[in-house]
């Protein structure tokens, strides 16, 4: 059985006139379906404010003249769901009969396909069709445009490598400079936020590169969002970095091992946080979002998404505080151990 | 004597290796110390031990009388350490290597300059002071690394093998350097393989083989250990197995060696040794050229009590 999303529609004069999307909607809540997608009440727009404030609704849509509003409570996989169907439905009524088909192909399959699977289908369906799925503010976040963001998260992450070269000269097993700096009084947190600082300086302009490369050479239009974009890529960056310190100091083995374990992890990270199919991260936010919550990379992609699928930044907020909270964590992690820290072997 | 590191039953293993085992010894306010020991006996693990650089199976290290960790920060405010190989940063000159070493102990900046200028010219570098590491010699890369060591002016210095491959003029720069920290107050934990430079500069010796302690003391009182007390070498054509029988006779003889015409005599005691064997061969009116004495080395004691030299 589905996961059936309460939604409400707001009983207007433009729903009246916008019979495609009625009979989407009808389609995806109909009871007899069995693939059902929503449970839709069709009510005033009061009424809707009511039930979402009481929670009996994830989210509400009313039709304008323009764009369908959409108003959702809080920013999670159900109002994903939400904004993906009703956007989608909306931007597309002149493909919408071919869609339409499309979508009910999918939900109609009886072969056992699991809720993921066909959510992954329709994703993967909206993306080959190569339909832009648009949010309110009408920026573009095309798959290639995923892409570029995939880039920037994964140039962020790999910033650990740069960290853990670093850093190789204040720890004792990787240098000679490092066993006359471990042998010095001198503070391992201003060690630590030194070869941070140097480190941090190397991969900003690394990213700002990255950056020109993709403005004036690939002509990516970022859109308006550019500013947060480039928030969130600084703090991504430090985040990177300092997962970098952190199995840097930790990890006792030489400079091989700890390149290979900063690049495992970001690759896993980048797994789950949807780098090779957007599916994946659906499907561990919803069974296991305590992975996702904890992984830096699905910081970073999300507060991408966040800035295209959400009008509020709330979510975008979250993730740059979980990312910066991330770094504090490794920076005391990989000081405390640096203090602390004897050799087997040097 | 105030003892300022105190190791006990230190036993450090690599692997299934034994690198150390368990040591003990003192280490004395003011005195040189010599660790003595052929390559691979564990003179730089010990170093590393006592520093908390390296994990230890076994043991306590205490200095000043507080256990030694990696966090004891007003220990390590007192020590410099100089290792075996050369630490420096190749893209900073001399004058700015020995600045930035310094400048992990001292942050007061005219304090810190002159300890610079003064470190400098303990190991006699000030000509070389805008040289970048690359241009300089051997001798004088292992006295930078020497300066970057001790510019904080320590009351402790561990010296690890500061002398391999130098040249003679910056081996004596290096051991006459060592000589003054001492005379300034300094303890000094000097590791070598070199017999020499322990009779010349050490107070105190302890001599490693394998992971452990074999001897230890004064040079003299090391040298007492040697069954062989004085050994006289007499260069003479005319011996005969007669002669030779003879002299084994001698008061405090141990053996007779003779061989290439070189007569080779080793005493048990170092009395009169060169008196009687002169009588003996006026006496025998045996002609020879030229005759030495020679006091036994630490060598002679390594190898006595090991049955190999110090140095392969
Ligand atoms: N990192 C290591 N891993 C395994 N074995 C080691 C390691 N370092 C040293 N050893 C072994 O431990 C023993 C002691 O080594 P150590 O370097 O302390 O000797 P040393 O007296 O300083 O020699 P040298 O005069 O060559 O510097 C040697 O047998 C060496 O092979
Ligand atoms: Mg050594």
């Amino acid at each position: 059985m589905l996961n059936v999303v309460d939604i409400a529609v707001i009983q207007n004069e433009e729903l009246d006139n916008n019979n495609s999307f009625k009979q989407a909607m009808d389609y995806l809540s109909n009871e007899k379906n069995s693939n059902r997608l929503f449970s839709t009440r069709y009510v005033s727009e009061e009424e809707a404010s009511a039930l979402l404030e009481k929670g009996e609704i994830s989210g509400y849509v009313k039709l304008t003249a323009e764009n369908p509003k959409i108003v959702v409570d809080k920013n999670g996989v159900d109002q994903t769901i939400i904004k993906y169907a009703v956007e989608e439905i909306y931007q597309s009524q002149d493909s919408y009969e071919e869609l339409y088909k499309n979508i009910e192909s999918i939900f109609n399959k009886e072969d056992g396909q699991s809720f993921f699977d066909r959510i992954k289908s329709l994703v993967i369906m909206l993306t080959k069709n190569n339909i832009n799925i648009k949010d309110t503010s009408k920026s573009n976040l095309s798959y290639t445009m995923i892409e570029y963001y995939t880039l920037i998260a994964m140039t962020c992450m790999y910033g650990g490598i740069i960290g853990a070269v670093a850093i190789s000269w204040i720890l004792a097993n990787m240098t000679n400079i490092g066993k006359r700096t471990s042998v010095s009084p001198s503070s391992k947190l201003t060690m630590i936020l030194s070869s941070c600082m140097a480190s941090y300086v190397v991969q900003i302009i690394g990213i700002a590169i990255l950056f020109a490369f993709t403005i004036f050479g690939l002509k990516v239009d970022y859109g308006d969002k550019l500013p947060q974009i480039i928030l969130l890529s600084s703090i991504g960056c430090l985040a990177g970095l300092s997962l970098g310190l952190a199995v840097s100091t930790t990890v006792k083995s030489g400079e091989g091992a700890k390149v290979g374990i900063i690049l495992a992890i970001t690759m896993t990270g980048s797994f789950l946080s949807g780098m090779m199919g957007v599916t994946m991260k659906y499907i561990i936010d919803k069974n296991a979002p305590i992975i996702n919550k904890l992984n830096p990379v699905n910081m970073i992609t999300d507060g991408f998404y966040s800035l295209y699928y959400y009008d509020t930044l709330d979510r975008f907020n979250f993730n740059v505080a979980s990312l910066a909270i991330f770094s504090v964590i490794m920076l005391v992690i990989s000081v405390m151990t640096l203090r602390r820290q004897k050799y087997d072997n040097i | 004597m105030e003892s300022i590191i105190e190791v006990k039953s230190l036993t450090k293993r690599y692997k299934e290796k034994r690198a150390v085992d368990d040591l003990s010894f003192d280490v004395y306010k003011g005195e040189i110390l010599g660790l003595l020991g052929p390559n691979g006996s564990g003179k730089s693990t010990t170093m590393n031990c006592i520093l908390s650089l390296l994990n230890f199976d076994r043991g306590n290290i205490k200095i000043y009388g507080k256990e030694m960790t990696p966090n004891a920060y007003d220990i390590k405010r007192k020590i410099g350490v100089v290792f075996q190989d050369v630490a420096v940063f190749d893209e900073l000159t001399v004058y700015d290597n020995i600045d930035y070493f310094c400048g992990l102990y001292i942050t007061d900046k005219k304090m810190k300059k002159k300890y610079v200028d003064d470190a400098m010219k303990l190991v006699g570098i000030e000509e070389y002071k805008k040289y970048f590491p690359k241009q300089l010699s051997g001798g004088l890369l292992r006295r930078l690394n020497i300066a970057c060591g001790i510019a904080h002016k320590p009351e402790i210095i561990f010296l690890d093998e500061p002398t391999v491959a130098v040249d003679p003029q910056s081996r004596n720069n290096i051991l006459e350097g060592i000589e003054t920290l001492r005379k300034n107050g300094a303890t000094i934990v000097y590791t070598t393989h070199y017999m020499e430079e322990v009779e010349i500069l050490c107070d105190r010796v302890i001599i490693l083989d394998k992971g452990k302690i074999i001897a230890s003391g004064t040079t003299d009182e090391l040298k007492e250990l040697a069954k062989t007390k004085e050994k006289i070498r007499v260069e003479t054509k005319e011996l005969g197995n007669k002669e030779i029988h003879e002299i084994k006779k001698l008061s405090c003889v141990e053996e007779v060696l003779y061989k290439d015409n070189i007569l080779e005599v080793m005493y048990t005691d170092e009395n009169n040794n060169l008196e009687n064997i002169i009588g003996y061969l006026k006496s025998n009116n045996i002609k020879y050229s030229r005759i030495f004495s020679e006091r036994p080395t630490l060598n002679d004691v390594f190898l006595e009590l090991t049955g190999k030299e110090l140095r392969d």
